[in-house]
């Protein structure tokens, strides 16, 4: 297993995470409605709004999981936040970053992941929405193109510190 | 550079309309407009010309009784409505269930496409994507 390297912009980032005051609040319908969405667009067992903090990530919204954290890491969001791109890792027992991971060789038995940074409009990514499954899987360019979307509108809810939501 | 498609969605809920909207601008598929209920789309309707149309139809009334809603197809296919391509527009219907009556009411209506639910942003995109060379024809499925 790889631990991702810290991002270069680290305190920047965690700045800008915890300005958002986001950090062990409660569930809020806004990202739980993206989540459950997102969930039935791709049909994948598990979906998370992550957020990566010093030593953790935090999930403000979750399809498939009762678990609120894991350690940073471990986590495969800690690796997608390091490209401006969608991170997909179609077989993670296939990717010598993952395959002995304890969530890959353990529950949740994650073998595909797709992460899509959440950057700000300040180009600091502090989390990924990401989808999940137990089985090898790909997404072609119209997924891709989904779930890009999906980000955005966490993105837009997240910038959005007022909570207002439009339905 | 060709112009974009104009399409319309007519879906009530958001968050489909949504990523429907922003992920055919993102990947240039077409320049999807949105309206949430048949009254707004009307009126949209009337004031640009769309190269296609993605209607969600609801089914009224209970019992024996209860039909699908078409009455903004009716107005663009038969109706006096100032839509300049109302009655050739290609259209794709999203609809709970496919029934008999509902396959025979859009055939006479030369609907194109019925997409059946549970409703996905992908298969909604594909049939916007389809609206590109498809004239109108027989309906087919899609789930």
């Amino acid at each position: 297993m790889q631990v991702a390297p810290i991002p270069h912009n680290e305190a920047e980032r965690l700045a800008a995470l915890y300005e958002l005051l986001i950090l062990d609040t409660p569930p809020e319908e806004r990202y739980d409605k993206i989540v459950a969405f997102a969930a039935a667009e791709f049909d994948v067992p598990i979906v998370l709004v992550s957020l990566l903090d010093t030593n953790r990530q935090w999930f403000k919204a979750s399809v498939g999981t009762d678990v609120c954290e894991t350690g940073r890491d471990i986590s495969f969001c800690s690796h997608a936040v390091l490209q401006d791109d969608i991170m997909v890792v179609p077989d993670t027992l296939d990717d010598p970053r993952f395959a002995d991971n304890p969530l890959v060789a353990k529950g949740p038995h994650i073998r595909f992941y797709a992460g899509a940074p959440l950057t700000m409009a300040s180009g600091l990514r502090l989390g990924t929405l990401c989808l999940i499954d137990r089985q090898p899987r790909t997404l072609d360019a119209l997924d891709m193109g989904i779930l890009g979307t999906l980000r955005d509108l966490v993105v837009m809810e997240l910038s959005n510190t007022t909570g207002d939501a439009d339905g | 550079m060709a112009k974009p498609l104009q399409i319309l969605l007519v879906e009530p809920e958001t968050l489909l309309r949504r990523t429907v909207v922003m992920t055919a601008r993102s990947l240039n598929l077409a320049q999807v407009h949105e309206a949430a209920s048949n009254d707004t789309a009307l009126g949209m309707l009337r004031s640009r010309p769309y190269q296609g149309a993605v209607i969600s139809v609801e089914c009224i009334g209970s019992g024996s009784d209860s039909h699908y809603d078409l009455s903004l197809v009716d107005q663009l296919r038969f109706g006096d409505t100032g839509v300049t391509n109302g009655q050739t527009m290609p259209i794709a219907i999203m609809a709970h269930q496919a029934t008999p009556q509902l396959l025979n009411a859009l055939r006479e209506r030369k609907i194109s496409r019925v997409i059946l639910k549970p409703f996905r942003a992908k298969v909604l995109l594909e049939a916007i994507a389809g609206f590109a060379g498809a004239p109108g024809a027989a309906p087919g499925l899609a789930p």
